[in-house]
């Protein structure tokens, strides 16, 4: 699963230069797990002829923007890592797009309740409900099932739009 | 990846279309400028089957201002007469509709400025632009639909004018009155946001590295009737059409009686009776021509020469016609009577005749009897 990971991943870290500032992890007080959030603006930039897709620090950030957001993580402990659960609240100014993985679990109600996307569903009143939509998302977590084992590490990658 | 490009493509269309229609609606255009964006992700995990404290990372940057506005014209030319101004405002001034709309995600004030259209530039619902439109006054719709300058405030900019608000401002302007019927003239209002304190706003240099806590403000505007795109101003056009009266007058007259012949082929002869008719006309396609008086001097020697207003009934051969006869009417048949209120009075060999207002395409007359001395 690591390995499908970096494949998705190797496709997308192509074409940003950005990410080159990435490679080395700032370094976060835990005994065992280093985690690190960080978000990118898309942007579509002409090259001659052809268009293609830049991340930029959030420099300037507008409404209809499209976010990045990059959870990268790693096991710095001496053991292995058990039942690694990644939860992240949609913050309220940005509005859910699309996971890079499709592992993942959405919210549609503060976290209450965790499910495939096209599986939730949104009461609309009278007992009636409509499927929920990537607007709807409040949350999306990973459940990563395999041991994260000493020295590993990965990324989970999402996409929204500022609202 | 392609697949992802694909959805993102999509995504982004649906985007620009929301923008787009978002000023049919008074609500804010997006997140507001300055709001703090923080994302924060939680990492739970067992250690030999032992939860161990949670994980937590956070980032933060603020949305950034974008301005963006529109302008637009009524669509539709106002009607107007040549030399019609704004000096005083009155309702039936000239004045052209438009709207302004905040579309930015910030409180903004905007200046206003009104320029004459280019010659030969369509007026929109009009024509070519052919004549200057000149004087221009604002004035603040107060929400009562429609271009009241009693209840209407005069103003030159707008004041704090919130996200997603459209501002309705008229535009009073003057026509020249060399215009002729049919003419075409617009008017060019331009709105530049500003500052809520009312200074220019400056766009941020883009060749600056940011400071992801400052706000940063970027022009987003398209390009309107005469400004460009991202210059934070936009401009439409609205304008007049000149609808003029062009009234004709026709003076006739026949010989209806003399003493020596009466009634049957009278001549013009010294005693006869003349019956004199002035038809004015007002041309289809114009305005309404409103108090048209008429006026015929009988003791102008070089114009009617040798006659007198008939006041006193003559004598002589067959039926002698009536004196004192003047009548207002819409044609130049004798019987015709007195009708909307036209008047028709004799003071001293001076007829007077006013007749009130004459619509496009109709004709009014004035009718009256004269001895020839």
């Amino acid at each position: 699963m690591k390995q499908a990971f970096f494949r998705r991943f190797a496709g997308f870290l192509a074409l940003p230069a950005a990410f080159a500032a990435m490679a080395a992890m700032p370094a976060f007080a835990n005994d065992a797990i280093e985690l690190n959030s960080e978000v990118f603006v898309e942007r579509l930039v002409k090259r001659g002829a052809r268009t293609a897709i830049q991340l930029e620090k959030p420099k300037q950030v507008l409404p209809g923007d499209r976010l990045v957001f990059i959870l990268r993580y790693r096991n710095s402990g001496e053991r292995p890592v058990q039942d690694f659960v990644v939860t992240n609240p949609m913050p309220e100014a940005v509005r859910f797009q699309e996971t890079l993985d499709g592992t993942e679990e959405v919210s549609v109600d503060g976290g209450q309740n965790w499910d495939k996307l096209d599986a939730l569903r949104i009461p609309t009143g009278n007992g009636r409900s409509r499927p929920a939509r990537a607007a709807d998302v409040t949350h999306v977590r990973w459940n990563i099932l395999q041991n994260i084992t000493k020295g590993s590490e990965g990324k989970l990658t999402f996409r929204g739009i500022v609202k | 990846m392609n697949r992802k490009l694909r959805a993102l493509a999509t995504v982004s269309a649906i985007s620009m279309a929301a923008t787009l229609s978002t000023p049919v609606f008074a609500q804010a255009v997006g997140t507001a400028s300055g709001t703090s964006v923080e994302n924060t992700v939680t990492v739970q995990f067992q250690v030999d089957n032992i939860d161990q404290t949670e994980v937590t990372d956070s980032n933060e940057f603020l949305v950034d201002r974008k301005i963006d506005l529109t302008v637009t014209g009524d669509g539709s030319v106002q009607s107007r007469a040549p030399g019609a101004d704004g000096s005083p405002v009155l309702v039936t001034s000239p004045f052209t509709t438009f709207d302004v709309t905040n579309t930015s995600n910030a409180t903004l004030d905007f200046d206003l400025s009104a320029t004459d259209l280019t010659a030969g530039v369509t007026v929109p619902g009009g024509g070519a632009d052919n004549f200057v439109t000149s004087g221009f006054q604002f004035f603040l719709d107060d929400g009562v639909a429609g271009f009241d300058p009693a209840t209407d405030l005069p103003i030159t900019s707008l004041d704090d004018v919130p996200s997603g608000d459209t501002r309705t401002v008229y535009v009073v302007a003057d026509i020249p009155n060399t215009t002729t019927n049919g003419d075409f003239g617009g008017v060019v209002l331009t709105a530049t946001a500003l500052e809520t304190d009312g200074t220019a706003i400056t766009a941020s240099p883009t060749n600056v590295a940011d400071d992801p806590n400052a706000v940063e403000t970027v022009f987003a505007d398209g390009a309107g009737a005469t400004d460009g795109d991202r210059d934070g101003a936009f401009s439409a056009i609205d304008g007049f059409q000149v609808a003029a009266a062009a009234l004709s007058v026709v003076k006739s007259s026949t010989v209806i009686w003399d003493p020596i012949s009466g009634n049957a082929n009278p001549k013009a002869i010294p005693g006869a009776v003349v019956e004199y008719c002035i038809a004015v006309t007002n041309a289809a396609g114009g305005a309404d021509a409103t108090g048209v008086t008429i006026s015929d001097d009988l003791t102008i020697a070089s114009i009617n020469n040798g006659i007198q207003f008939y006041d006193v009934a003559a004598t002589g051969a067959g039926t002698v016609p009536t004196a004192n006869f003047l009548v207002a009417g819409d044609d130049c048949v004798p019987t015709n009577t007195l009708a909307n209120g036209e008047t028709v009075t004799e003071a001293s060999d001076v007829i007077t005749g006013n007749l009130g207002t004459v619509a496009a395409g109709d004709t009014e007359t004035v009718l009256f009897r004269a001895i020839v001395n």
